[in-house]
């Protein structure tokens, strides 16, 4: 059973978070270890097993590129390894780019304005990939599903980027 | 809801047997034991009427004392009277004694495994725990006149998986079972949900003595699903105790290092202070100084709150981190509740109040509310009441990892991951002919090794012998709903599943724990053999108990074949369970899972279609 089938969907990218939500909770009360609290110590391990699988499925689904990578491996798309190179140097300069945007914010004098301008630029862009990667996905194609890998991969750049991004904020509040 | 209850013909329309169960909440100042009595939770109190036990130890030679006959020996005898053992357990000496310099004990066993001299020999703190554990279940079966079937026991949300193996292990040697444990904000959380019906996402600001948590959790239709906890599980009311010591001394013209007398009395004095300051605007302090002579000094409580402000201001900067985590905005939190004694202070509740823009909770005592809800949970999870509706979804507070080249730490499990969690990852020998490979497993959020907490060692042997990188070792990490981690590991091309020599690298190994229990028994072996006797009877009874009820209600699910074995199975069970030995109740219980292994899953999956299709009960 793959996880769109655990939570009664059909797979596709597009999914119902508040569905899902309730779904979720719906099988959590039937499968959650508490529920066997009392019981032998067989039901308690299976208990474990299956509810560590609904949690494992409610949070690839609901997030977004972790819900695309793995409906594209169901689809049978090969993905690039993580450490292999990337064709796309423009993307990569762009992303150097961006990377020294955000080195720079502690050195400006108005650091909320260059916070606030970095996540704009960030969120802006990754807006329009995901935007491209649902329209990938919505039409299974073997090439499609091709393009939708690489966008997917780009897309996790951004992830980082935003991930670098809070430790930054972060950093910059404590101090 | 239920209102006509039906039973099918032939079953047995009896009120099922009530369950004495109880929740405690071991803190590191004080302990409470509550439980659920005609429907409603209640803290239970000693014979003098006290509910509250202070978490203190002293040992005399000839007997044990807890609570307060053994906190009024603080002073008198700090050697061998054990204060705050909770913030000890699961810890180095090294942590201990870099967090804690002035501490009165005397410190014995190797660094990773301290121990306390005492005159009734040496005490580690899983010991010490016990004890507390014991008083408060001694309590509660005077009390409730009867056997606890089990107990839920809080620990701090933030609490790593070697504090949280540790009071576990420390129920285990009170002879207790433990149903679940449980994190002190959820239980709080629990115990303020079920009074007032709030649905939507609610904050839960816990400052203990010794330990301070923030959890944010969202709830829906009986559900706690926790988003993101946070916190610092050495950060507390005694860390205000000690910045106003820190003040008295510097007022008093002082100089460290002092006696231990005087150091137990200034923290009592500051203490005392902090408390009365709750609620009047300045106290005096008198200190007894070595010379004799009396020392006074009138504190005001504006100069106690700059000393304790910078604390204050660091458990908003979790909150801060925390609502990050849970993904939610600050204006999205309906319900702020304050648990623990610390939230009294003014300070704390105004800086609280300022940060989440709204008036915190604080209508059940803040001292009460996580045993409260402890309670609740254990009544559940007993088995009393099949149809609630309630539901605890937590989170591993700290993300596991484990050590790779270079000293860095790969994360595998990634902190606020709601539990019961499983996550594999493969491995590969880098050498010809390699069949052996070590796997340090450890805890945090950094990124070196060194600012990680070490949780153990893992050494996986017998790897069949193959060219370097042509093993495929998975290592599985299992987190259950307690929290607690186990690690197993298995070589894929021969299925071979490795030996794992397990060696944590804080707290007691299995072997440990079994030897400190035949220890404190009078006849050990005819003692230990009878409790073990008894544990495989009350499994047993557990599994009939299951798989009668399992075939009552879905027998469909059988053939006949099956249904025969496993009845003849039961049958042999139920006549082993009365006469047996140890072993052969095992044997009976093992040949059971066998033949219903396929049945229990087919179950499983057959309630999981029901919940999908959407039919649950509550919903008709």
């Amino acid at each position: 059973m793959n996880y769109f089938q655990l939570f009664g969907l059909t797979p596709a990218f597009k999914v119902d978070l508040a569905q899902l939500s309730a779904t979720y909770q719906r099988l959590q009360k039937t499968a959650h270890p508490d529920r066997f609290a009392h019981g032998s110590n067989q039901q308690q391990l299976l208990a474990v097993q299956t509810s560590a699988l609904i949690n494992d499925a409610y949070q690839t689904l609901k997030k977004p590129l972790r819900r695309a990578e793995y409906l594209l491996v169901e689809r049978g798309t090969e993905l690039a390894n993580e450490q292999s190179t990337f064709a796309d140097t423009h993307f990569l300069m762009h992303q150097m780019e961006l990377r020294e945007m955000l080195e720079n914010i502690a050195e400006q004098d108005d650091r909320d304005a260059a916070l606030f301008a970095a996540r704009e630029t960030l969120d802006c862009e990754y807006q329009k990939l995901f935007i491209e990667l649902e329209q990938q996905l919505a039409s299974d194609t073997e090439q499609q599903n091709n393009l939708a890998g690489d966008t997917l991969r780009k897309l996790k750049f951004y992830q980082k980027l935003q991930h670098e991004l809070d430790r930054i904020e972060e950093q910059l509040f404590e101090n | 809801m239920a209102l006509l209850q039906i039973a099918e013909p032939g079953q047995s329309a009896a009120p099922h047997e009530h369950r004495l169960a109880a929740g405690i909440d071991l803190g590191t100042t004080n302990s409470l034991i509550a439980t659920v009595k005609s429907g409603l939770a209640e803290t239970l109190a000693d014979n003098q009427g006290h509910d509250i036990l202070p978490s203190v130890v002293s040992y005399q030679t000839k007997h044990t004392l807890v609570g307060e006959s053994a906190k009024q020996l603080a002073i008198a005898d700090p050697h061998n009277t054990i204060v705050s053992v909770k913030r000890l357990i699961g810890r180095s000496k090294t942590d201990i004694e870099q967090k804690y310099p002035a501490l009165p004990y005397q410190f014995v066993g190797d660094n990773n495994h301290p121990e306390i001299a005492t005159q009734q020999g040496n005490k580690n703190p899983v010991q010490i725990s016990a004890d507390i554990l014991k008083a408060l279940v001694s309590r509660a079966e005077q009390n409730l006149a009867g056997e606890l079937t089990g107990v839920v026991i809080t620990v701090p949300a933030y609490f790593d998986d070697a504090q949280r193996q540790s009071t576990k292990d420390a129920a285990t040697l009170a002879g207790v079972n433990v149903l679940r444990l449980l994190n002190e904000p959820t239980a709080a959380a629990v115990a303020y949900g079920l009074d007032s019906g709030q649905e939507g996402v609610i904050a839960v600001y816990d400052l203990g003595g010794g330990t301070f948590d923030i959890s944010i959790l969202r709830l829906t239709k009986g559900v706690f699903e926790v988003l993101a906890t946070g916190g610092d599980s050495a950060l507390g009311g005694d860390d205000f105790d000690l910045a106003i010591v820190d003040l008295l001394i510097a007022r008093a013209g002082l100089q460290r290092p002092l006696s231990i007398q005087l150091e137990r009395q200034l923290l009592q004095q500051a203490c005392t202070a902090k408390e009365l300051l709750s609620s009047q605007p300045s106290a005096t302090v008198q200190l007894t100084l070595t010379d004799g002579q009396t020392w006074q000094t009138e504190l005001s409580q504006q100069v106690v709150e700059q000393a304790i402000k910078p604390l204050v201001a660091k458990t908003l900067r979790a909150c801060r981190r925390a609502i990050k985590d849970a993904d939610v905005n600050l204006d999205d939190v309906v319900e702020v509740i304050m648990v623990g004694g610390s939230t009294r202070i003014p300070l704390v509740r105004n800086d609280v109040e300022l940060y989440f823009k709204r008036t915190p909770l604080t209508t059940i005592d803040p001292d009460k509310v996580v045993a409260i809800g402890a309670a609740i949970q254990a009544d559940i999870l007993a088995g009393n009441k099949p149809d609630s509706d309630m539901l605890l979804l937590d989170v591993i507070p700290l993300s596991l990892g484990i050590e790779t080249m270079g000293g860095l730490v790969e994360k595998i499990i990634p902190r606020n991951t709601t539990i019961p969690v499983a996550k594999a990852q493969e491995f590969t020998t880098f050498k010809d002919g390699q069949t052996a490979m070590a796997i340090h497993v450890l805890q945090g959020e950094r990124e070196l090794v060194q600012d990680c907490r070490s949780l153990a060692r893992f050494e996986l042997r017998g790897i069949p012998a193959m060219t370097a990188g042509a093993a495929h070792i998975r290592v599985t990490f299992k987190v259950d709903a307690d929290g607690l981690l186990e690690v197993s590991a298995m070589e894929k091309s021969s299925k071979v599943a490795s030996t794992i020599v397990v060696k944590p690298s804080f707290g007691l190994e299995e072997q440990q724990i079994a030897e400190m229990l035949t220890a404190s028994m009078s006849n050990a072996e005819h003692d230990m053999q009878a409790r073990m006797l008894r544990e495989q009877q009350v499994e047993a009874d557990r599994v009939i108990e299951a798989i009668s009820s399992a075939i009552a209600a879905d027998a469909a699910l059988l053939s006949a074949t099956e249904q025969r074995n496993i009845s003849d199975a039961l049958n042999t069970l139920q006549q082993t369970r009365l006469h047996g030995s140890v072993a052969d109740i095992e044997q009976a219980i093992t040949k059971l899972d066998t033949l219903t292994a396929s049945f229990a899953e087919r179950r499983m999956d057959a309630s999981i279609r029901t919940a999908l299709a959407g039919h649950s009960v509550d919903e008709i």
